[in-house]
């Protein structure tokens, strides 16, 4: 009988079962899960085609999450011109684009999702929102009942950028609910200078933070779901206008993340409302 | 099948760990890792896959579910164990119990009994998939039914369903808690049959338990007339509904339920006041009144088709044999009314107009109830939202 299409391999050896199992062994936490998209490439070669996965994870390592079209407000490609990838892929596949760059200018891939309900108890919610820098939203449970449930909304908006030429391409803002604007070709500089931008305006005092993960031998991505989970390599905040600097001078594959939280007006079954903004790309990929 | 769980307890089996005292290292590992409180990560939505194969003599089925799934079901074993081949051995039999009386498969509104045939750890999505097979069937299945209920407990869990039939793929839909079923048809005579007696039957079924459009209908025979007048009255609304109902059906054109809905219920207090109105020898304006309504009663068949699905390779047949259950429902209204209104007229010709007025007035009330009750609502629920 077909399976689904999903890589297989041999079963783990026992020692890397042990391992496995021991990772399982930790101490209680509240990690949100970080969402970014993954492209097979961050080179945007002309007529080297480009596979566009989506990771949902902690410490840069992920499990690959299917395309549902329910949940896609839009995942465009903008190269020369702006590519609708809403079609790409079927409902449940595991790649979300295939696309090849047609000029040299580089590319950037943009997802939005529509929001998604979630409740955490009242403790690991409270943790969560200290680990994310959502000091508002914090400080208003602080004055609220004590262990109410964290009810909330949350939503995806992740950007990645393959490399070209076009510096004004990867630095024009796209118009996400949240998002990251480098302010150079990202992976081009030592020092990364990005805005985060709140529905088109400077967010201010937003918490971001970096991770990054070595390339392979090859000069590519290593397989998000296969490596091993990184510390974060560095966080700040926002100054008044937005910005921030992060020091991106290690080769690898980087990710900057950062969450904005409000309350969630009207009756939508939730208390408070999150938007996640990731930004991907690599230093010194090839 | 990625999940949001927060905190499981799961501990191994004392009997599991006694019949394997080899693995009793790793078991024992297993068991802390089970024990020891899981980060609270979020932020992510459970899914799975259910991928069916449907042959001529039987039908094979694939259910690809996330570790953290298959082990909250089990509840005695933990997610990372579960990627063992012998640990996973040893639960496959229960977790293939659990998820095949979940997965409702229907042949032609026959429940298809699934016999487990193996199960495998797909490492790198932390996912475990089980086969299963149904039983030879005597004859073809038209008509394969597929309900979704895997995890119940998980309300925004979402399944991939893929149907396919040899190299043609059938079907490929998202099944969660609000649209829990999908039907497919079979390829070929036996299918387009199946699919014409389906739709046929949700025609004539829409109309029966639609009141606006019965009231709609009812309200146009009111006043009577001759076999001729009364069937011209009948063509104009169904050629009307057919032409919308065709063009929404097919994606050319679609007009939203908010506007469509609060307009059918106009259109039967239109019919109301124009009963009212009537007096002997003005024009009949019966005609001209199904046709326009009958454009906006077509988009609100559509909207249930919508609801129904259109099977993507019998869309032509679909959609004549909806119309056409339509029309028998509005031809046994029409047989029903007609000769009970002559009746009336003829043996009781005091008492007929009335009764009539009496009638309208009550078809002017429901669809002024309607009419508000179809505006007012959303826009209550939309100022919540604001």
């Amino acid at each position: 009988m077909k399976t689904p299409a999903f890589f297989s391999r041999d079963l783990l050896p026992r020692g890397l079962l042990a391992c496995t199992l021991l990772s399982g062994v930790q101490v209680p936490s509240a990690r949100a899960h970080q969402f970014w998209l993954s492209p097979s490439s961050y080179v945007g070669a002309v007529g080297r085609p480009v596979t566009v996965d989506a990771l949902a994870g902690t410490g840069f390592r992920g499990e690959r999450k299917p395309w549902s079209p329910t949940h896609a407000i839009r995942f465009v490609a903008g190269t020369a011109r702006i590519i609708d990838l809403t079609q790409a892929a079927s409902a449940g596949d595991m790649t979300w684009a295939r696309f090849v760059p047609t000029n040299d200018g580089g590319a950037w891939i943009a997802f939005e999702s529509t929001f998604t309900p979630i409740q955490l108890a009242a403790g690991p919610f409270d943790v969560y929102l200290q680990d994310e820098g959502l000091t508002a939203a914090r400080n208003a449970r602080a004055r609220g009942i004590p262990g109410t449930p964290g009810r909330e909304r949350y939503r995806r908006c992740a950007k990645a950028w393959l490399s070209g030429r076009d510096v004004a391409r990867a630095t024009l803002p796209i118009g996400m609910p949240l998002e990251i604007v480098p302010g150079a070709a990202p992976g081009s500089e030592p020092v990364l200078a990005i805005t985060v931008l709140r529905e088109g305006r400077p967010l201010a005092g937003a918490l971001v933070k970096a991770w990054r993960a070595p390339l392979d031998s090859s000069g590519r991505p290593a397989d998000p779901a296969g490596r091993d989970s990184v510390r974060i390599a560095w966080q700040a905040q926002t100054d008044a206008s937005g910005r921030v600097s992060v020091p991106a001078r290690e080769p690898g594959e980087w990710l900057v993340s950062v969450v904005d939280m409000v309350p969630c007006r009207g009756d939508r079954g939730a208390d408070w409302e999150s938007t996640w903004a990731s930004l991907t790309f690599a230093r010194g990929s090839r | 099948m990625g999940v949001a769980h927060v905190c499981q307890g799961i501990a191994l089996s004392g009997r599991t760990a006694a019949r394997r005292p080899a693995r009793g290292f790793l078991l024992a590992i297993a068991v802390l890792a089970g024990l020891a409180p899981r980060s609270a990560s979020a932020h992510d939505q459970s899914f799975s896959h259910a991928d069916v194969e449907w042959a001529r003599d039987r039908i094979d089925v694939a259910l690809t579910v996330h570790r953290d799934d298959a082990a909250s079901v089990l509840g005695t074993v933990s997610p990372e164990a579960l990627m063992d081949r012998g640990v996973l051995n040893e639960n496959a039999g229960r977790l293939a119990e659990i998820l095949a009386a979940r997965f409702r498969l229907q042949g032609d509104g026959n429940d298809l009994a699934l016999r487990f045939q193996a199960a495998e750890a797909r490492l790198r999505e932390h996912a475990v998939s089980l086969s299963f097979r149904t039983d030879r069937f005597d004859r073809p299945v038209c008509q394969l039914t597929v309900e979704f209920g895997l995890f119940p407990a998980i309300t925004d869990h979402e399944t991939f369903l893929k149907v396919t039939q040899g190299r043609r793929l059938a079907l490929q839909d998202v099944l969660t808690t609000d649209h829990a079923r999908a039907e497919i048809y079979s390829d070929g005579p036996a299918g387009a049959l199946a699919v014409f007696l389906t739709f046929l039957r949700a025609g004539t079924h829409h109309i029966f338990i639609g009141p606006d459009h019965i009231l709609f209908i009812v309200g146009l025979l009111l006043l009577g007339g001759g076999v001729g007048r009364v069937l011209k009255v009948a063509t104009a609304f169904t050629f009307a509904h057919s032409i919308t109902l065709a063009v929404a059906a097919l994606g050319w054109f679609t007009a939203p339920g908010w506007l469509v809905e609060p307009l059918i219920a106009l259109s039967i207090v239109y019919v109301g006041v124009e009963n009212v109105r009537s007096r002997p020898g003005r024009r009949d304006w019966r005609t001209r009144a199904a046709f326009c309504f009958g454009l906006v009663h077509g988009f609100g068949f559509a909207s249930v088709l919508h609801e129904v699905g259109l099977p993507r390779h019998a869309i032509g047949w679909s959609l004549l044999a909806f119309n056409l259950g339509v029309e028998l429902g509005q031809a046994g209204i029409v047989v029903v009314v007609t000769p009970l209104v002559a009746a009336l007229r003829k043996y009781w010709p005091r008492v007929a107009p009335r009764a009539i007025a009496t009638c309208s007035w009550a078809i002017i009330a429901a669809g002024t109830f309607w009419f508000m009750e179809r505006v007012i609502e959303p826009a209550l629920r939309l100022g919540s939202r604001l």
